[in-house]
């Protein structure tokens, strides 16, 4: 028998391990890949799986060769290689799940392999990415190859006019005439992207992963929050009805955007009022693309911009664990300002 | 796990009640001669020499105290010895045969009530000093300096929460001693001239709560309360349990007394009862020997001087067909692990744990949050991580990496298995 010298503490907690956490975040996403499924037969199958293992394996061959070229034996445990730990699958699953029915099966194994390759592999593996490698992918495609695509709207490039393309296209017409606020809250039977119309399924798998603490609740609250109050603005400013706000809510990836991609531990704030100004930086972003912006959709961009401002939010001389008095009160005012701009820019809209 | 964490889960089923032994009669006992807190040290005897429980046997010397040294048995002083402390450095300790007679000193005598009640703060400050009394919780902080302060305290507060999970020690001595510790407070609200009180306590550990209750009956003309605090961790930190007890938040950092607190371990308490009434110095204590790898985890009343190996060996020994261990001395938390079982009972020593060693893997950090979710001296431990492996000095002490308490929490539940309290410790020593 032999005694180890270790310093302390000399517990760890059993249950928090970095599989366990991924792995909660396929098990979310099951119910969202069935209903793809449903609605779109095949082409969900062949989309899912050509995100899936284009993403998969690129992070397998990078590492095959890059031991290859250090010389060491490839093992599924080494130090950089986070295949086991299902990192790169919940990537995959999230990719595949924002991408239209339409795009042909190329572009998807490209997005992914470029994707994993840019935005993981060269920064140094998990841990070290800087920006959401899911958004990245979905972004790479609707840049590069909207066109190829063959629809003419850029990011939502999928059969049929979205919700979020009415919208875009006259912006205050209600557009419940054409969509049922109730099945926009199912998804069943609405073109869209091929995973991320179900807002029902997207909180199932949202209060699961709440339920487990698998993630921070509060990124999704502040999110989803934020573009609420946006559009709460912008429907008392132009005398709309409730329909308003929950279009934005419920349509266009908002819900799956802020539960799945803004929440990916990695790519976002460390500390609670970090990721609060993340959060509200993401909602912000995301109502005024779709306000302002030619594209409806803005969340992956939002993400993506919003990934950039990571380190600045955690910079060591101001980052703080906990909300001080003051800067309380500067959110709070910059909230005020926030929705003061929106409350007048939106007469400028359209 | 992405959320603050404050229990500390019993994953290595480790037993909570226990049963206790005596073992107070080591055949050797060994005496430090130097501590934590003193570097130097005079022997007033020689080799040979026949020594009575509670004499003086030398002197420590700390920065600005002198500290007598004690034997704790009666009997023959033998060769001075290197051995291993509980803190895990290599001291010398002085060699007593125990000679199984307690023959007591001349100088430990009794005092009555009616003394005891006319004495003033400078005497029983002064008998405190005399009996080399300091923190038993583990700080080792000699009693009397904290005890002679100036300030004006209106409360004393004994910590009986046990901060770190799994440990009886001071449950026991509570158990077994209740109005000792009562009469130890009386003495020290005396000395400090407090108008209060206040023994914390977990509220979960009912047993105690019921002990106490009944002795606040008997102490009736003292105004002594209980706290019953909630079951978490690191609720026995001084911070958190004055918080609890009293409802004053002292800023990190500061002294307590500064406002009005003072505050003692209860195996402190009890000492000052036992220097004050018997004129003894800490000779005895309770160590709790715990842990998945041992047979017989058990609460043991044992001799100061007494060696950690014969504990375990008194508690049936290591358990059969485990290969790796760890030995640790104060509790799974906070607790130094050591190399060997060679190690000695000192004064200050609350517990022995034997955990069947485990070795994590460690995955890269995903920046989860929850070390920083879980830190209750609210710095962020992944940030501080991340400046000292960059050596940013700047970054470091921006993050108030200083504020650690050490308590361990981040390591704890860092999702990623990351040792994230030695880089935090590391970043103290870099900004030193
Ligand atoms: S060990 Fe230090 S940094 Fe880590 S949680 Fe405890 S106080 Fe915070
Ligand atoms: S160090 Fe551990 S607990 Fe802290 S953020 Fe990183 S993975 Fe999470």
């Amino acid at each position: 028998m032999e005694i180890i010298q270790k310093s302390a503490p000399h517990l760890r907690k059993p249950n928090a391990n970095v599989v366990r956490m991924m792995r909660d975040v396929v098990i979310a996403l099951l119910p969202l890949v069935a209903l793809a499924i449903y609605n779109h037969g095949l082409t969900a199958v062949w989309i899912m799986l050509a995100a899936i293992l284009s993403m998969v394996g690129t992070e397998y061959v990078y590492y095959q060769i890059s031991d290859l070229v250090n010389k060491e034996k490839f093992k599924l445990k080494n130090k950089n290689f986070t295949l086991y730990n299902y990192s790169v699958m919940v990537s995959g699953v999230i990719y595949g799940l924002t991408i239209p029915d339409a795009t042909p099966i190329m572009i998807v194994i490209i997005g992914g392999v470029i994707a994993v390759l840019l935005v993981k592999l060269v920064f140094g593996g998990m841990g070290q990415n800087i920006f959401n490698v899911a958004a990245f992918g979905r972004a790479f495609i609707a840049l590069s190859f909207g066109a190829a695509v063959g629809v003419a709207n850029f990011v939502d490039s999928e059969v049929g006019a979205t919700v979020l393309g009415a919208l875009s296209a006259s912006p205050f017409a209600d557009i419940t005439v054409n969509y049922s606020l109730m099945d926009m809250f199912t998804g069943i039977g609405l073109p869209g992207t091929i995973g991320e119309t179900s807002a029902m399924l997207i909180l199932v798998g949202g209060i699961y992963l709440a339920l487990r603490k698998s993630f921070d609740v509060f990124v999704p609250l502040v999110y989803v929050g934020t573009v609420f109050v946006l559009s709460l603005a912008v429907m008392v400013r132009m005398d709309l009805d409730w329909w308003y706000p929950l279009t934005h809510i419920l349509s266009g990836g908002l819900l799956f955007g802020a539960i799945y991609m803004a929440t990916d531990p990695i790519t976002i704030p460390v500390t609670r009022p970090g990721r609060v100004y993340f959060a509200f930086g993401l909602g912000v972003i995301t109502f005024v693309i779709r306000l302002f912006g030619q594209y409806p959709e803005g969340v992956v961009f939002a993400i993506l911009i919003m990934n950039m401002f990571v380190p600045a939010i955690d910079y060591p001389q101001w980052a703080r664990s906990k909300f001080s008095v003051r800067s309380a009160i500067i959110f709070t005012a910059v909230v005020l300002l926030t929705i003061m701009a929106i409350w007048v820019g939106v007469t400028y809209v359209g | 796990m992405i959320a603050k964490t404050k229990k500390i889960s019993n994953y290595k089923q480790l037993k909570k009640e226990l049963p206790t032994t005596r073992y107070v009669d080591p055949e050797y006992v060994y005496i430090n001669m130097d501590t934590q807190r003193c570097k130097t040290c005079g022997l007033w005897v020689q080799e040979g020499d026949y020594v009575k429980l509670g004499q003086i046997i030398g002197e420590r010397e700390g920065g600005f105290f002198k500290q007598p040294v004690y034997s704790t048995v009666s009997g023959h002083v033998e060769k001075t010895v290197r051995k291993l402390d509980s803190s895990g450095k290599e001291v010398e300790f002085i060699k007593i045969r125990n000679d199984f007679k307690d023959t007591y000193d001349e100088s430990i005598t009794d005092r009555p009530e009616s003394v005891i009640a006319k004495m003033t703060k400078e005497e029983i400050v002064e008998i405190v000093k005399e009996k080399a009394l300091i923190g038993l919780g583990g700080a080792a902080f000699p009693t009397y300096i904290k005890l002679d302060t100036k300030e004006d305290i209106h409360t004393v507060v004994i910590n009986a929460v046990e901060c770190e999970p799994y440990l009886s020690s001071d449950y026991r001595l509570i158990m077994d001693h209740p109005e000792q510790v009562f009469k130890g407070l009386q003495y020290l609200m005396q000395a400090s001239g407090a108008k209060q009180g206040v023994v914390a306590v977990k509220k979960t550990k009912k047993e105690l709560v019921e002990i106490l209750e009944r002795e606040v009956e008997r102490f009736k003309d003292l105004n002594i309360k209980i706290a019953k605090l909630a079951d978490f961790y690191p609720q026995g930190w001084e911070i958190e349990t004055f918080k609890g007890a009293t409802g004053i938040k002292v800023p990190i950092g500061e002294l307590p007394m500064k406002y009005g607190i003072l505050g003692f371990n209860v195996s402190t308490c009890q000492s000052v009862f036992e220097a004050v009434k018997h004129n003894l110095p800490v000779v005895k204590r309770y160590v709790t020997v715990n842990g998945d790898a041992v047979n017989f985890p058990q609460s043991i009343r044992t001799r100061v001087g007494a060696q950690v190996k014969d504990l375990i060996r008194l508690s049936d020994g290591y358990k059969e067909g485990i290969d790796k261990v760890e030995v640790i001395i104060g509790g799974p938390m906070m607790g130094t692990s050591v190399e060997t079982d060679d190690v000695v009972v000192t004064p200050t020593t609350t517990s022995v744990l034997i955990f069947e060693n485990i070795d994590y893997d460690e995955e890269p950090c995903v920046r989860c949050g929850s070390c920083i979710y879980s830190c209750p001296v609210d710095i962020q431990p992944v940030s501080i991580m991340n400046a000292v492996k960059r050596n940013d000095k700047k970054a470091i002490e921006a993050l108030e990496a200083k504020k650690c308490i050490e308590c361990g929490l981040c390591a704890y539940v860092c999702t990623s298995k990351i040792h994230v309290t030695d880089y935090v410790r590391k970043g103290k020593k870099l900004i030193g």
